[in-house]
């Protein structure tokens, strides 16, 4: 049996700008917004709520994506500007490139990237950040410096760290890690930090082993914060991926999109645009189907606050 | 509370902490584990960024970064705030938007980026665009949830007290979504410098972006001008941060959030 986390107070878990004053955690915006991931789910839940009927019937909100795409169709048209070519021939090239073509090659080569270094930075981010709240003292310690490194922009980090490790994917793991540790783990120390001391010694006086505390106290307490951290951290890998491959890379949708554009090629340029677009929303609403699953319990627990 | 929890112990430890990782940079660099030509000593990165501090190409660059950076924010927070706004303040409105909205901000902000360098080339527009259009789309819908996360007892009571229009605004809708908005613009100000270094080092926009590539590129003697740059541009996030986080205390010290940091401060 999970003990559910607190609810009684979402500012608590509130990542802590300066105050006692740590690493601040700008992470998810929504998060960061002094919503716990609680009041993120309130705000969303009442148009994912109810049965497959009910779904249905909300697919009338569809109505202004559809007119967007339908205008971008028919105004594009007759497009003779060389930065806006008809949508019917972006998506016949897309057809093309990337279905029939080859370019699929250089989606797998940034997907393998992005997923090593997202599951590396993951692991770290939640390792790093439970030491660095088991050990309050090295925390308090190390956050100054901790807190340069996150600040500085990991793409000005990309030139040094091309020099070093030459181009090729150990240099774009690295940067996709480096860059996409930190909400993970500002947000793994935010959320610990957030438990209710009384549940921590409660585990004490029932003389629970480590493990048993970990798994049964912490993890429940701290999870929908370091959901909301690795949601954050997978946008910036995405980033970061397309990044590498812009700057310094022969293969990638990064380098696929910039070869276009320095071929000239705007349509073909288009195709990868649309591509990676897809991607990082196809990525974002998969991580968001694993959350629903893992929260499950604590979005049901809010559904049921909610209404009572 | 003991020895090791006052407040200038603290202090000092984390001082120590900085001088050790400056130190263990010397030490490594000095013992031959860093190779010097792709990675300089502390000694001369320090000399160079203080030679550097002299020069006035460097405060162009910096100038340069800024103004990208400020510009671009200015443009994109104004128009996610007042088009989030509107959406939030009606409900069709709001559910016919939001999917877009959701997808948008999904989308990898530095695809539109190549589209940008064709359109405008290496140029200021072209930063401004970029930052506009990144921090446009998670800053709309903070304030669209801000705008109605209004609490029901006080909508309640604003409907008791008949209040409407603009004072309604500006008395129950404002003060519930500036917290939201607060952080937003917190969140937008620290992606804003990342996207503005990104379309420098990729788009080739004067700034201190540049000034990281081209020393990179001008060889392994220049490589402490790189790291100095390096340096510069997390002193710049620093700044830029402390600022944003300065001004969210000082304009939302009324909001529950900011009370409870104060309480636990103290």
């Amino acid at each position: 049996m999970t003990t559910p986390p607190r609810f009684e107070a979402p500012s608590l878990a509130r990542p802590e700008p300066t105050g006692s004053a740590d690493v601040p955690s700008t992470s998810d915006p929504v998060v960061a917004a002094g919503t716990t991931p609680s009041q993120q789910f309130t705000a969303r839940s009442p148009r994912r709520r109810g049965g497959p009927l009910q779904r249905l019937k909300g697919l009338w909100r569809l109505w202004f994506f559809a007119l967007v795409l339908v205008l971008w169709w028919v105004l594009s048209a007759d497009s003779t500007s060389t930065f806006f070519p008809p949508l019917q021939n972006i998506v016949q090239r897309l057809w093309e490139t990337w279905v029939v073509g080859e370019a699929r090659s250089d989606l797998y080569s940034s997907l393998r990237h992005f997923a090593i270094g997202y599951t590396i930075a993951g692991v770290l981010g939640v390792a790093i950040g439970a030491l660095l709240w088991k050990f309050q003292r090295v925390g308090h310690a190390v956050s100054p410096v901790l807190y340069f490194v996150y600040v500085i922009p990991t793409a000005a980090l990309l030139p040094a760290i091309v020099a070093i490790m030459g181009i090729g994917s150990p240099m774009k793991i690295t940067i996709v890690v480096l860059a996409a540790v930190w909400p993970t783990m500002l947000n793994t120390l935010d959320g610990m930090r957030g438990i209710d001391p009384i549940k921590l010694d409660t585990a004490k006086v029932l003389h629970m082993s480590p493990l048993t505390t970990v798994r049964s106290v912490v993890l429940p307490g701290a999870m929908p914060q370091i959901m909301a951290g690795l949601r954050h951290s997978l946008s910036i890998a995405v980033i970061m991926m397309v990044v590498s491959e812009l700057i310094a890379s022969t293969e990638g949708i990064g380098f696929f999109i910039l070869e276009a554009q320095q071929r000239f090629a705007i349509t073909t340029m288009w195709t990868g645009i649309i591509v990676l677009a897809l991607v990082g929303s196809a990525l974002t609403f998969l991580f968001i189907a694993v959350e629903r699953v893992v929260l499950g319990w604590y979005i049901g627990a809010r559904a049921v606050e909610q209404k009572g | 509370m003991n020895a090791v929890d006052t407040g200038w112990f603290r202090t000092l430890a984390r001082l120590g902490v900085i001088a050790a990782v400056l130190a263990g940079w010397q030490l490594l660099s000095v013992a031959g584990v860093l190779d010097s030509s792709s990675f300089p000593s502390m000694t001369a990165t320090m000399a160079e960024l203080g030679r550097q501090l002299t020069d006035s190409d460097l405060w162009l660059a910096v100038w340069e970064t800024v103004r990208g950076w400020g510009l671009g924010l200015l443009i994109g927070c104004s128009l996610a705030i007042t088009i989030g706004t509107l959406l939030g303040l009606n409900r069709f409105a709001y559910l016919s938007v939001i999917p877009v909205i959701e997808f948008l901000k999904t989308v990898p902000v530095i695809a539109i980026l190549p589209l940008a360098i064709v359109v405008w080339g290496a140029t200021l527009e072209m930063k401004v665009f970029l930052v506009a259009f990144g921090v446009f789309w998670p800053l709309a819908i903070q304030t669209i949830y801000g705008v109605r996360a209004v609490d029901p007892v006080v909508r309640d009571t604003a409907a008791v007290l008949r209040l409407r229009g603009f004072r309604k605004f500006t008395t129950v809708t404002l003060p519930s979504a500036a917290p939201f908005i607060a952080t937003g613009l917190r969140v937008a100000a620290a992606v804003g410098l990342i996207l503005t270094i990104i379309a420098e080092l990729v788009g080739g926009a004067r700034g201190l972006g540049l000034s990281i590539l081209t020393s990179v590129n001008a060889g392994p003697d220049r490589l402490p001008a790189t790291y100095a740059f390096i340096l510069l541009t997390g002193v710049t996030g620093v700044l830029v941060t402390t600022a944003f986080v300065a001004l969210e205390q000082r304009l939302l010290h009324w909001h529950e959030s900011q009370r409870n940091l104060a309480a636990k401060a103290a």
